[in-house]
């Protein structure tokens, strides 16, 4: 049973480090905790809680452009640029 | 079977009584016993012959066998409970855990060991135990055991038990990242999920940085920010390195210092998501730009005010007289001399201009 675990984990295993890795570089305070590899259950708790607060920050950022939309004079300069930039 | 399971037993606690010293063994036993003759047990012989790991005779063996798990089960429960305060753990999965549990659990009354750690309450401990003393179970018994054992993968011992633990744990927030992440229950296996967890963070940091990046384009404030804090990365990198520091990579080499992961984008926008309670506040962003101002020494100061001062001058026209002195005068108070009218328009013309050089 156990060799046939590491047998089919041995394929995977190196990936799923890299993987981990990456994800780990991604997240927010990967920097603050050096090379130091962090639990696989921690790591994937830390990207439970970033993704959350990555949709909280995008509903906020929405909500925040939305209101700067519709409070802007549609003809103004502003409205311009903005709009050039929404289509860029 | 009751009316032949009582004769049974007798005879069977009679002799299970000088095998067993122990008067609490011999206890556990009887409750066991007792339980199982509630139970009705088609053939109780054969049930204690595997209990005890000794080869029972052939047609015991057959209907031990046949009689599957829940025959096992009883057993095992009863064995366990007789013997100690085991507790169990209250979910679905001590059924499956008892049902690999009937070869160690009948283990347990003849291990004192055993009934210690049954008796500490850990469900998981009996099964340690168990296979550091392969029993010598009947030829039936024993490939139903392996096989239950090949299938649920159960721990052997404390480190796998550990390593199941935790290996448990990952796969609960791994269904919980598949809850949240979009897409993510239709690919397989772990690798496949990481990939998705992977690439939704980095489409989600994109999808902040580019909404921050709208928004401050749509605040003409924030948007003088970008300008400020273009200069101030373009400033730091040549205060930081030598000319090699090409123009073409001043603004993400200015991001890399804040964040290696981020993108194309306005460092203004980086540094929103960085300090997100912070305000879009002209003072917080202007200062961030003075220590890296501060930081360079005068020499190469000169040369990134003097680029400034070329790429104000491409927009000369949008730019009054103060404004464009500004940028020459001092790389601490770059931007005080422009006046409160400055447009978002004239620094996005001074904002392209930028990219253009870059």
């Amino acid at each position: 049973m156990s060799s046939r675990r590491s047998s089919r984990g041995a394929i995977s295993e190196e990936e799923i480090n890299e993987l981990m890795s990456k994800l780990q570089s991604l997240l927010p305070n990967s920097r603050r905790r050096g090379s130091s590899q962090a639990s696989t259950t921690k790591l994937l708790k830390e990207t439970c809680s970033y993704i959350k607060s990555l949709h909280r920050e995008v509903d906020d950022l929405s909500d925040r452009l939305s209101d700067l939309m519709s409070t802007m004079d549609h003809n103004s300069a502003e409205a311009e640029i903005i709009r050039g930039l929404l289509r860029s | 079977m009751a009316h032949c399971g009582g004769g049974q037993a007798a005879s069977v606690e009679s002799h299970f009584q000088g095998l067993l010293d122990d008067d609490d063994k011999y206890r556990a036993l009887c409750g066991a016993f007792g339980y199982l003759q509630q139970q009705e047990w088609p053939d109780l012989s054969g049930a204690c012959y595997s209990a005890f790991g000794a080869p029972p005779p052939p047609g015991a063996a057959t209907q031990a066998t046949s009689n599957g798990a829940g025959n096992s089960f009883t057993c095992s429960g009863s064995a366990s409970s007789g013997g100690g305060s085991a507790k169990r753990k209250p979910d679905a999965y001590v059924d499956a855990k008892d049902d690999c549990k009937r070869p160690r659990g009948k283990q347990q009354l003849c291990d004192p060991g055993e009934a210690g750690g049954a008796a500490k309450g850990r469900p998981e401990k009996p099964k340690a135990c168990a296979r550091k003393k392969p029993e010598p179970a009947a030829a039936g018994q024993k490939t139903d055991y392996i096989h239950v054992r090949a299938r649920r993968g159960q721990a052997t011992d404390s480190h796998s038990l550990a390593e199941r633990v935790r290996r448990e744990r990952i796969s609960e927030r791994m269904r919980y990242l598949q809850e949240l992440v979009p897409g993510c229950d239709k690919v397989t296996g772990k690798a496949g999920m990481l990939d998705e967890i992977i690439n939704y963070v980095q489409s989600l940091q994109k999808q902040v940085e580019f909404l921050s990046m709208k928004i401050a384009a749509s605040n003409p404030v924030v948007n003088f920010n970008i300008v400020d804090d273009l200069f101030g990365g373009r400033r730091m990198n040549q205060a930081c390195g030598p000319a090699a520091a090409l123009p073409a990579m001043t603004l993400p080499m200015h991001q890399g210092q804040l964040d290696p992961s981020c993108l194309q984008m306005s460092s203004a926008t980086m540094q929103q998501m960085q300090q997100p309670a912070a305000g879009f506040g002209l003072d917080m962003l202007v200062s961030s730009s003075y220590p890296a101002a501060q930081s360079a020494p005068p020499a190469a100061a000169a040369t990134p005010v003097s680029m400034s001062a070329s790429a104000t001058a491409s927009v000369d026209s949008c730019l009054d007289v103060n404004g464009a002195a500004a940028w020459d005068i001092a790389s601490q108070h770059l931007f005080s001399g422009f006046d409160a009218q400055f447009q978002s328009v004239q620094s996005d013309c001074l904002l392209d201009n930028l990219k253009m050089e870059l």
